[in-house]
């Protein structure tokens, strides 16, 4: 079976199809399972009181609004430099998705704050960097939006999520660098995590809820861009633009 | 299994406030997807041309710009 043949956008959009609900079922029974497992299961922190629940949706969306939007930029890039019209299909289509997250973890966030820091937002190096994360997708999708030619549009967006890259960087270790009223890493790759067993269950089950229903929502999104990007070309070939 | 405590300990409304807000994206989301979907396909079939799978314009190798 020949798989690059996936690379051409008729040719992805029945297989896009296939694929939807082997993440989307997945993706809310996960749901189910981490909010019971973070709400039925989890302890009382004793620091924080039941506050701390908000992590279980606050941690998972701020890692996939970072996570997604490194994926945009290099499904933009390989859209750039390969002039391959899916991956940039695919890059504004994970766009929206990327700022929704990062949306949800700011408000989340906030939420957070009031309680435990008294205020609801600070000019803290961690919050002002995922701020700028959030007005870079909106600058990727406006962008986008402005260009009619959906090819240069393409190419303009993928400058800008490039260069936008530093950024996520920047989100990361924001809490290492600056002096922040945001608290570090509780979870880091290489060592233990400093949370209960039944905390970090439910974060990861939610993370991997977020990552599956991104998945889906992302290759929904991708059918209607194919499908209404091949029905302009179409229309522009039967009036021989 | 412990119950939780609705009140969440007098945090009710920051964690309730934010799990409905996120809620509330989601399914923002999910109903603008179909809504765009739904757009799609009444074009379609509107259109004097149907097109049920998206037309198949060159190959793999396309570079058109």
């Amino acid at each position: 079976m020949n798989i690059y043949k996936y690379a051409s956008p008729a040719m992805f959009y029945p297989l896009a199809g296939k694929l939807i609900p082997w993440f989307a079922i997945p993706a809310a029974l996960l749901f189910a399972t981490g909010l019971f497992v973070g709400f039925f299961i989890a302890p009382t922190d004793f620091q924080q009181g039941d506050a701390y629940r908000i992590i279980f949706i606050h941690v998972p969306a701020a890692w996939m609004g970072m996570f997604l939007y490194v994926l945009m930029a290099i499904y933009a890039g390989i859209g750039w430099a390969f002039n391959a019209r899916l991956s940039s299909m695919m890059a504004s289509s994970l766009a929206i998705t990327g700022a929704m997250f990062t949306a949800i973890s700011l408000i989340t966030g906030a939420f957070w704050g009031k309680p435990t820091w008294g205020t609801w937002w600070v000019w803290d190096a961690r919050m002002t960097s995922t701020l700028i994360l959030l007005f870079l997708y909106i600058g990727f999708i406006s962008l986008q939006a402005a260009i009619d030619d959906a090819r240069r549009a393409d190419r303009a967006g993928a400058v800008l999520a490039l260069v936008g890259v530093i950024n996520v960087p920047i989100i990361y270790f924001s809490v290492q660098w600056w002096n922040t009223l945001h608290q570090g890493a509780t979870i880091r790759l290489l060592q233990k995590p400093t949370i209960r067993g039944s905390m970090l269950a439910a974060l990861l089950i939610m993370l991997a809820a977020c990552w599956l229903y991104s998945v889906a929502v992302v290759l929904i999104r991708l059918r209607c861009i194919i499908l209404e990007r091949e029905q302009n070309a179409s229309r522009f070939a039967e009036v021989g633009v | 299994m412990n119950w939780p405590d609705l009140s969440m300990g007098g945090y009710g409304f920051y964690v309730w406030g934010s799990y409905i807000a996120s809620l509330i994206f989601f399914v923002w989301e999910i109903v603008s997807l179909k809504q765009r979907k739904k757009a799609l396909t009444q074009q379609q079939q509107q259109s004097s041309k149907p097109v049920s799978t998206p037309v198949l314009r060159g190959s793999i190798n396309e570079t058109t710009s």
